[in-house]
C-alpha cells in the first residue's frame, strides 16, 4: 500500500517537473484551489517559472495565496520569505472573462466599425460577463495564450467543480460543433436580422422556422442573437482554429490532468465518475488525490502502557468517545478509498487532514511537501509537521 | 430528548460570546428546550423556531453556498423539517451526478418529480430534458414539435446558447411553483419548492441570468419569462435564499461574497445562514485545561485496554483546534454577515443515511 502511494507522486512530481500545463479538477470544497496553489508554489521552488490560474469564478485562490484579490492579469507573488533565493517564480491570476472577451474582439476584428458593432452589442455586454458557460470558451481562449506566453513554462489551471470542469474539457468541442453546423447559416438568414424583418419570409420552410421560433424563443432574442453572430463572422475561422489548437493541446504529451477527491462518499464517487470521463475522453493523466484524509485515533495508539492514566473517570470516557467518533470517520473514510482504490488504474496520493486552515505560502508549501512526499497520514503525524500552531488571522 | 438537553447544556456552556451579542444576532441560534434552560436564554427559543417557521413559509427556499458545504445535506433537512411540518415539499436539484435522495435510501429520481417519502417529491433537473418540454408545450401540433426536438439544428444551439439552459430550468422551477394541486383548488401542488443550486460561482450566475437576460431582451418570451422569474425570487415572501457554509477560511470568504452579490447583483435578501460541520463543545472548561496540562507534560498511561492516553490526548487536540475554528467563523461570520445564523454539527456517523438527516432536521426545528 505504501509504496503504491510514492509511486502516486513519484508520477506527479514528474509531470510538475515536465510538463507545460497542469489541470487540476474535482468537484467543490476538496481543496482543489489549495492543491492548485500548492503545485504551482512547489515547481516554482524547484526553479520552474510557474503561473497559476484559476477559471473559477468564485475566485478562491487569492484565497489560499493569501492575497486579497487577483486581477485578470499575472501578479508575480513574493516568493523570498519562503527561500532567501527562490530560484524559479510564481505569478497568480484570475481570469476575467469580460476582459478576456474584450480582449479577443480587439486583437481579431479587421476594423474600428466591427469592434464597436460586437463591444456595443446588446447581447455581448450580457453574456460576455454575466452568464454562465462563458467562463469556459473564455478560459479556453486564455489557456491557449498563455500556453504561448514564454514568460512562463508551467502554467497551473485550477477549475470549477466537476460537472463545470467537464464543461471546460467540452467547449472547444462544444463551440467548434456548434460553429461547423448550420445552427450559424440558420441564425444568419436574413429575416432573423432587424431591419430586414419585415421582409416578407420567401419560402414555406423559412416562414414556418421564423413562426415557430418566434413562439418558442422569441424575435427579439433571436434577433439580438442573430447580431451578435453576424458581428462575429469574420472571426468564426479564428474561433474555430483556435478551438482546434486547445482541443489538440488538452491531450497532448504537454499537459497533464490531475483529479482531486475529498474523503467523504459524495467526493469520491463524483471523483471516479471525473476519472472515467477524464480515461474515456483519453486525457493525460498524472494524479489522483484524495485530499484531507482523517487519522485514526485507535488504530494510530502504539504501544500501549501498563500503567492506568492518572485522570478522572468521567473525562476518560469523553475521551474514549471523542475517539470512536474520529475512528467511526476514519473507518468512513477508509472504506470509500478503497473502493476508489479498487475502481482506477492509476495510485492514489493520501494527504492527511491539517489541523489549520490552509491560506498563505508558508501553509501552501507544507501541503505542497505532503502531496509530493506521498507519505501515510499516520506517519506524517508524528513528523510535526501538523502540529503547527492554529493561529486564525482576522482579515 | 435527555441527550438533547445534555448536548444543550453543552452549547450554552461554550456560548458566552453568543449570550453577549444582541438578539437580532442570536435568533439563528436553534437551541432545545429542557429543564436546564435558563430564564433569560428561553426567549431565544422561541426566536429559533420562528426563524424555521419564517423560512418555510414560503415557497421556494434556494440553497447556495462553495462546494462541499453540504448543501444537499442540508437542504435535505430542511425539507424533511418541511414534511414534518405537513407540507408537501419538493426538494430540486440540477443535474446532479449523485442525487440527495440517496441520504433517504431511496433510489435516483431522475428527471420525473417522484415521491421518495410520504410528503416528499424529489426531483433532478435536466436542463436540456426541460428545454424539449418547453418546446412541446409551445408547439403544440406533436409532429412539428418531434421535428423540432429532432433536429441538429436545435440540439447545437440549445448545447451552446449561453444562459438559456438556466433560464429553461428557473422558468421550470417557477412553473412547480405557480401550480395548484387541482384544477380548481386553491391550495398549491407543492407547499414548499427547496433547490440545491450549483455551487457558489456558478450558482451565483445561475441566478444572474434572469438579470443578464431581463436586461438584454426586452421583449418576447425570454425577457418575459426572465422578469417573471426574477420577481418571484426578489419577491422575500415566496423565496428566500439560504447561504451555507463551513467554519474554514475559504468557505467563510465565499459566503460573505455571496452575500454581497445577492444583494447587490440580484436584488435578493438572504434569509438565513447555514454553518454546516460545526465542532461542537464537547468538554467542560476544567477538562479542556486538563487535557492541556496533561499534553504539555507528554502524560501517557492506559486510559482503557488497548487505548493509551497519548492517543486520547492527541485526538483531544485535535479536536480542541477544530473546535476553536468553528468557534471563531461563528463569532467573525456573526460579525460580517447581518444575518441569522444557524450552526449545525459535525457529523460522525459511520455512514451519511437516513437517521443522519433525521438528526439535523431535528436539530433544525429544536423541537
Amino acid at each position: 500500500m505504501k509504496s503504491t502511494r510514492g509511486r502516486g507522486s513519484r508520477g506527479l512530481a514528474a509531470a510538475l517537473a515536465e510538463r507545460r500545463i497542469l489541470v487540476v479538477c474535482g468537484s467543490g470544497g476538496v481543496g482543489k484551489t489549495t492543491t492548485a496553489a500548492a503545485l504551482a508554489l512547489q515547481a516554482a521552488l524547484e526553479g520552474r517559472r510557474v503561473l497559476a490560474c484559476t477559471i473559477d469564478p468564485a475566485r478562491r485562490l487569492a484565497t489560499s495565496l493569501g492575497l486579497a484579490s487577483l486581477e485578470g492579469r499575472p501578479r508575480r507573488l513574493d516568493l523570498s520569505r519562503l527561500a532567501a533565493r527562490a530560484p524559479g517564480a510564481l505569478w497568480a491570476m484570475t481570469l476575467d472573462t469580460r476582459r478576456t472577451f474584450d480582449a479577443i474582439v480587439e486583437k481579431h476584428t479587421s476594423n474600428e466599425a466591427a469592434r464597436r458593432r460586437i463591444l456595443e452589442n446588446r447581447f455581448y455586454r450580457q453574456v460576455s460577463s454575466a452568464l454562465a458557460g462563458s467562463h469556459e470558451y473564455m478560459a479556453m481562449e486564455k489557456l491557449l495564450e498563455l500556453s504561448d506566453d514564454d514568460r512562463f513554462d508551467l502554467v497551473v489551471l485550477d477549475t470549477p467543480p466537476t460537472r463545470h470542469a467537464l464543461d471546460f474539457l467540452e467547449a472547444p468541442d462544444r463551440l467548434t460543433g456548434f460553429l461547423d453546423t448550420s445552427v450559424l447559416r440558420w441564425f444568419l438568414k436574413p429575416y432573423f436580422v432587424a431591419g430586414r424583418l419585415t421582409l416578407k419570409v420567401a419560402t414555406r420552410t423559412g416562414a414556418f422556422a421564423f413562426e415557430l421560433a418566434d413562439r418558442v424563443l422569441g424575435l427579439q432574442f433571436l434577433q439580438d442573437l442573430s447580431e451578435f453572430f453576424l458581428a462575429f463572422e469574420g472571426m468564426y475561422e479564428g474561433f474555430k482554429q483556435r478551438a482546434g489548437k486547445v482541443h489538440a493541446l488538452l491531450r497532448g504529451e504537454d499537459c497533464g490532468f490531475v483529479l482531486v477527491a475529498g474523503p467523504a462518499r459524495a467526493t469520491l464517487d463524483e471523483a471516479l465518475y471525473f476519472y472515467r470521463q477524464l480515461r474515456e475522453k483519453e486525457m493525460p493523466f498524472v494524479g489522483l488525490i484524495v485530499n484531507r484524509v482523517h487519522p485514526d485515533p485507535l488504530s494510530d495508539a502504539g504501544a500501549v502502557p501498563r500503567t492506568p492514566a492518572r485522570i478522572e473517570a468521567a473525562l476518560a470516557r469523553g475521551l474514549l468517545r471523542l475517539m470512536e467518533d474520529q475512528a467511526r470517520v476514519a473507518r468512513r473514510e477508509r472504506r470509500g478509498i478503497a473502493r476508489l482504490e479498487a475502481e482506477v488504474s492509476d495510485p492514489l496520493i493520501l494527504v492527511p487532514e491539517l489541523d489549520a486552515d490552509v491560506h498563505d505560502l508558508r501553509g501552501l508549501r507544507e501541503v505542497g511537501e505532503l502531496i509530493l512526499g506521498g507519505r501515510s497520514p499516520s506517519r506524517q503525524t508524528k513528523d510535526g509537521l501538523l502540529k503547527r500552531r492554529f493561529a486564525p488571522q482576522e482579515n | 430528548m435527555t441527550t438533547f438537553s445534555f448536548r444543550f447544556a453543552a452549547e450554552v456552556g461554550g456560548a458566552e460570546d453568543a449570550v453577549a451579542l444582541p438578539l437580532v444576532e442570536l435568533k439563528g441560534l436553534i437551541l432545545a428546550p429542557g429543564p436546564c434552560l435558563p430564564a433569560r436564554l428561553r426567549a431565544r427559543v422561541s426566536l429559533g423556531r420562528m426563524l424555521l417557521d419564517d423560512l418555510l413559509s414560503r415557497r421556494l427556499v434556494v440553497l447556495t453556498g462553495k462546494g462541499g458545504t453540504g448543501k444537499s445535506v442540508v437542504g435535505t433537512a430542511l425539507a424533511l423539517a418541511a414534511c414534518a411540518r405537513g407540507k408537501r415539499v419538493l426538494l430540486v436539484e440540477i443535474d446532479a451526478p449523485l442525487e440527495a435522495s440517496r441520504y433517504l435510501g431511496a433510489a435516483p429520481v431522475g428527471g420525473r418529480e417522484a415521491q421518495i417519502r410520504p410528503g416528499l417529491f424529489a426531483v433532478n433537473m435536466d436542463p436540456a430534458a426541460v428545454m424539449d418540454e418547453y418546446v412541446r408545450r409551445v408547439v403544440r401540433v406533436d409532429l412539428l414539435a418531434r421535428r423540432v426536438l429532432a433536429s441538429p439544428v436545435y440540439r447545437r444551439f440549445f448545447a451552446a446558447a449561453p444562459g438559456l439552459p438556466e433560464l429553461m430550468v428557473l422558468g421550470k422551477i417557477m412553473v412547480l411553483e405557480e401550480q395548484r394541486a387541482a384544477r380548481f383548488s386553491s391550495r398549491p401542488r407543492y407547499d414548499l419548492i427547496v433547490v440545491d443550486a450549483p455551487a457558489t460561482g456558478h450558482g451565483i450566475s445561475f441566478l444572474k441570468v434572469p438579470v443578464a437576460a431581463s436586461q438584454a431582451v426586452p421583449v418576447g418570451p425570454v425577457g418575459h419569462n426572465a422578469r417573471r422569474i426574477l420577481s418571484m425570487l426578489r419577491d422575500a415572501e415566496r423565496t428566500a435564499l439560504v447561504l451555507v457554509a463551513v467554519p474554514e477560511e475559504m468557505a467563510a470568504v465565499e459566503a460573505q461574497e455571496l452575500h454581497r452579490a445577492a444583494v447587490d447583483e440580484l436584488g435578493m435578501e438572504p434569509a438565513v445562514l447555514v454553518l454546516n460541520q460545526c465542532h461542537e463543545r464537547r468538554f467542560r472548561r476544567e477538562e479542556e485545561a486538563e487535557i492541556l496540562r496533561l499534553a504539555a507534560e507528554n502524560a501517557d498511561g492506559r486510559l482503557v485496554r488497548g487505548v493509551g492516553l497519548r492517543a486520547a490526548l492527541s485526538a483531544a487536540r485535535r479536536h480542541l483546534r477544530r473546535r476553536k475554528l468553528t468557534q471563531f467563523y461563528q463569532t467573525r461570520l456573526r460579525r460580517a454577515i447581518p444575518l441569522p445564523l444557524v450552526s449545525l454539527p459535525y457529523l460522525f456517523d459511520e455512514d451519511l443515511g437516513p437517521s443522519s438527516i433525521e438528526r439535523l432536521a431535528q436539530r433544525l426545528e429544536a423541537a
